[in-house]
């Protein structure tokens, strides 16, 4: 990576349609394995056309039968590390920093992991969640240094977000020589293929009956939208609200990192022109 | 006997590679101390295979820690010729003796003058020292 704290440089926040897991996880390896150095931070937000099982870079496929349900999901394998994931009722994130120069650091970017998730812990807390960092509850669930459960949601790594003892938002990360790709979920809700993991709105004792914020309401009634499975016009809006604050949130949490000059732009115009659809041409 | 880490040519990226006969033309090749204690807690690892291919400065194998994938690359061209399979089931060693117990791959090098270009290791303390 090569950038120094406060550093200024461009980013790029691509907010893409759902796809299929294929789809997506082709996206986010043709942005690893293309970035250059003149390339901007890359922030990508999206979903899935379907609930998927992704699986960590190590893991193998056949240990999903541990756990009920996901033998009947589609899966695709992530390049990054940790547990599987199921993509239903979450966000997905993905944030490029292409390496400035021939960058050969092995092993986690710890400051990247905590930026991301300390700016969740801050905006959730603006909202009224008793939200946190795993490591700073002792009530939360023992911390693992050796993975044993499948999926993500059911292990715990010190700098997990948590609600009470549900973890609502992990992160894994890649290293290459042209840069570091982070992944990460955000559990909005309960899937009904992992009945045992609740999301941010399903927390027990996680929502803060107080709060008066429009986006804690319409939390609530997406909880219940989802719940019926409804794919109506205010679910979509609540899931506005919901992208919006995501997007909000990560950018945040990358900036704590660099000084970043966001700009929308697009998947297509990244891969072709190395700039994205807005990016300056003179960076770099 | 046991080798050092004074013996060692580096890669920047914290592979090293010993050769201890010259006239084979093996090079043994591993991840140092330092890269170990970067990588913190290591949980997986993959390796090539035997009658694999390897080019220097091309990733031979990856290794998983804290949740993050890192890739290994190699010091040296050529075939590999020995993988210390056992190691992926023990990669507590790696922490005890990177350079003994800890080795990765052997290697039957194509280009021997490739080690020319590696650091030293007063060279790469400092670079990771800086």
């Amino acid at each position: 990576m090569e950038y120094e704290l406060g550093d200024s440089v461009q980013g790029l926040v691509i907010v893409d349609p759902p796809r299929s897991g294929e789809s997506n996880m082709a996206i986010d390896e043709a942005l690893l394995r293309n970035a250059t150095p003149a390339w901007p931070v890359v922030l990508r937000v999206y979903r899935w056309d379907r609930p998927t099982l992704s699986i960590g870079h190590f893991q193998q496929i056949e240990d999903r039968k541990e756990v009920p349900h996901l033998s009947e999901l589609p899966w695709v394998r992530r390049k990054t590390g940790g547990g599987a994931i199921v993509h239903d009722r979450e966000l997905t994130y993905s944030i490029l920093i292409p390496n400035r120069a021939n960058y050969s650091v092995k092993g986690h970017n710890e400051a990247l992991y905590r930026a991301i998730h300390l700016s969740f812990v801050e905006q959730l807390q603006k909202l009224g969640w008793d939200a946190r960092l795993s490591e700073s509850c002792a009530c939360a669930a023992r911390v693992e240094k050796i993975p044993s459960h499948f999926l993500c949601f059911s292990r715990r790594s010190p700098v997990d977000v948590i609600i009470g003892n549900a973890k609502i938002l992990g992160s894994a990360q890649r290293r290459s020589a042209t840069g570091l790709l982070q992944h990460g979920s955000f559990l909005l809700c309960r899937s009904q293929s992992t009945p045992e993991l609740c999301g941010l709105l399903d927390a027990p004792g996680g929502s803060n009956p107080n709060h008066q914020k429009k986006l804690g309401e319409n939390a609530k009634d997406f909880a219940s939208l989802l719940e019926a499975d409804s794919d109506t016009e205010s679910s979509a809006r609540v899931l506005d609200d919901w992208l919006e604050f995501f997007v909000a949130t990560l950018k945040m949490g990358a900036s704590q990192l660099f000084s970043i000059n966001w700009q929308n732009g697009s998947i297509s115009n990244l891969l072709t022109t190395g700039k994205g659809k807005t990016a300056p041409r003179t960076d770099g | 006997m046991s080798i050092t880490p004074e013996q060692l040519r580096y890669c920047d990226s914290h592979e090293w590679a010993y050769v201890a006969d010259k006239s084979a033309g093996i090079a043994t090749i591993g991840i140092s101390a330092f890269a170990v204690e970067e990588l913190t807690d290591l949980v997986f690892m993959a390796l090539p295979k035997i009658g694999q291919t390897v080019t220097a400065g091309s990733e031979f194998g990856e290794v998983e820690s804290v949740k993050a994938v890192s890739p290994m690359y190699s010091p040296v061209s050529g075939t590999v010729v020995e993988v210390h399979s056992e190691l992926v089931d023990k990669l507590e060693s790696l922490s005890v003796d990177p350079y003994n117990e800890g080795w990765i791959i052997k290697v039957k090098m194509s280009d021997p003058a490739e080690l020319d270009r590696l650091l030293d290791w007063d060279a790469y303390k400092k670079q990771c020292n800086h």
